[in-house]
């Protein structure tokens, strides 16, 4: 699936964010919810998975831990919870929308109660299957359920399996949800608008041809002036990434001006390798986040 | 003298993400705060990526609580390195395409350590915790009801 404007890494969601997940490899498909579930649990939130029901939650804890490390402790105290939509939504049988939401409005405040910082819930859509729903049923909720995110104390993704789902109705719950997530924590995307390059993940040893390639390709389709590299949704970048950065902008002599917009911690990486050497580069820094 | 074994980990190329994720959450349990743990992590990674390219294509990570400061060493079966692999001066920016990584490394540590010959390196960083905890932190536990990202 092509990135754009509301793709991004799983590291860098929020609570508040409603996101789109998608796999098709029995391996991937635990990656997301274990960085996901990691990241919260480091932030103080509660976690809920809701993976597919034909895992057994002690399996799913399993393949999530060899990803994402252990978490014994907080699993025990409740604070990372294996549920499913099936248990949600009891006694009632049948999915509606109004009840779901409902549920996961209780499960926020009572998450809030026990003194977490918000929820975050993954939810394998396996439970599409599960419980016999109709797909146009799912999109409805999902375009409706924008208040549950208002107070940004609560966090979701929704994990598509691309196997069960024709391409069509995956293209459109991509487009439906307002951050789409990459495939898997780690890889890198590039997407390209007009004067502008922006980078999605981690740049690093294994994507660092890619790294160079999506700004080599940026520099070479604008006709000079400026032209911004946007590295705001980049996780981690490494000094060869930040080199070659860096080398390709001290090379673009038909540019007057390159700005790089980045996170402070890849604003002072490239600083520490000689960014003040180059005259066109303009970095604009954006605040720490914690 | 306190020291307690916090992470202890085999890489190759398709483990160098996990890794570092692993290391971002043992330091901040470890009392590491931002911006420093960010720079413990890129610092590391450089290192590991280095015996990914130059040792061997793999590499073991260790990390310790060591009398206030956090001690990772990598060590890999390749030709083995030398101080003299971390250039005294960093290349201009639009020179050459590596260079930096152990540079880097050096400036953002503490203290950086090389070590070995043929055997294989041994590269042994510190960063210093601002504040040493009581306690031995351990891996596995996350953080609190309530209790923010940063201990």
């Amino acid at each position: 699936m092509q990135p754009d404007a509301h793709t991004l890494a799983v590291e860098q969601m929020r609570l508040g964010d409603h996101a789109f997940a998608h796999y098709a490899d029995d391996d991937v498909r635990w990656q997301v919810p274990a960085v996901f579930a990691q990241r919260g649990l480091g932030r103080g939130e509660k976690v809920i998975i809701m993976g597919d029901p034909a895992v057994s939650h002690d399996e799913a804890y399993q393949r999530m831990a060899a990803f994402g490390g252990p978490a014994e402790q907080a699993r025990a105290r409740g604070q990372l919870v294996f549920s499913s939509m099936r248990a949600l939504i009891h006694p009632d049988r049948t999915f509606t929308a109004r009840r779901q939401l409902s549920r996961l409005r209780e499960e926020t405040a009572q998450a809030r109660w026990e003194g977490y910082a918000g929820l975050r819930t993954f939810i394998d859509m396996a439970w599409v299957r599960d419980l016999d729903m109709d797909v146009d049923a799912v999109m409805r909720r999902e375009k409706t359920v924008g208040g549950l995110f208002a107070s940004r104390r609560y966090a979701e993704i929704c994990s598509y399996d691309r196997r069960d789902f024709a391409p069509g109705v995956a293209e459109d719950m991509r487009v439906s949800h307002p951050v789409a997530l990459l495939e898997r924590p780690g890889e890198l995307q590039a997407w390209h608008s007009a004067g502008e390059v922006h980078l999605i993940g981690d740049g690093d040893l294994l994507t660092r041809p890619r790294f160079r390639d999506a700004v080599q390709a940026a520099l070479a389709a604008g006709a000079g002036g400026w032209v911004l590299v946007n590295l705001s949704r980049v996780c981690f970048m490494s000094a060869g990434c930040a080199g070659d950065l860096l080398r390709l902008i001290a090379q673009a002599d038909g540019y007057d001006k390159v700005v790089v917009r980045c996170a402070g911690l890849h604003a002072r990486t490239l600083r520490h390798l000689g960014a003040a050497r180059i005259g066109r580069l303009v970095l604009d820094e954006l605040p720490e986040e914690e | 003298m306190t020291c307690a074994l916090l992470l202890d980990m085999f890489f190759t190329a398709a483990d160098l993400a996990r890794l570092r994720r692993c290391l971002t959450d043992t330091a901040r349990l470890a009392g590491l705060a931002e911006p420093r743990r960010s720079e413990f992590v890129l610092a590391v990674h450089e290192v590991t990526g280095n015996a990914v390219q130059h040792g061997g294509g793999r590499g073991r990570a260790r990390l310790w609580y060591a009398d206030g400061a956090l001690r990772c060493r990598v060590t890999d079966d390749g030709p083995g390195l030398t101080d003299a692999a971390v250039p005294a001066a960093l290349p201009a920016p639009d020179f050459g395409e590596d260079g930096r990584g152990l540079w880097l490394a050096q400036e953002l540590s503490d203290r950086l350590h090389i070590a070995g010959g043929a055997g294989g390196a041994i590269v042994t960083m510190e960063f210093d915790l601002a504040v040493t905890r009581r306690d031995t932190p351990g891996w596995a536990s996350a953080a609190a009801p309530g209790e923010p990202a940063r201990r």
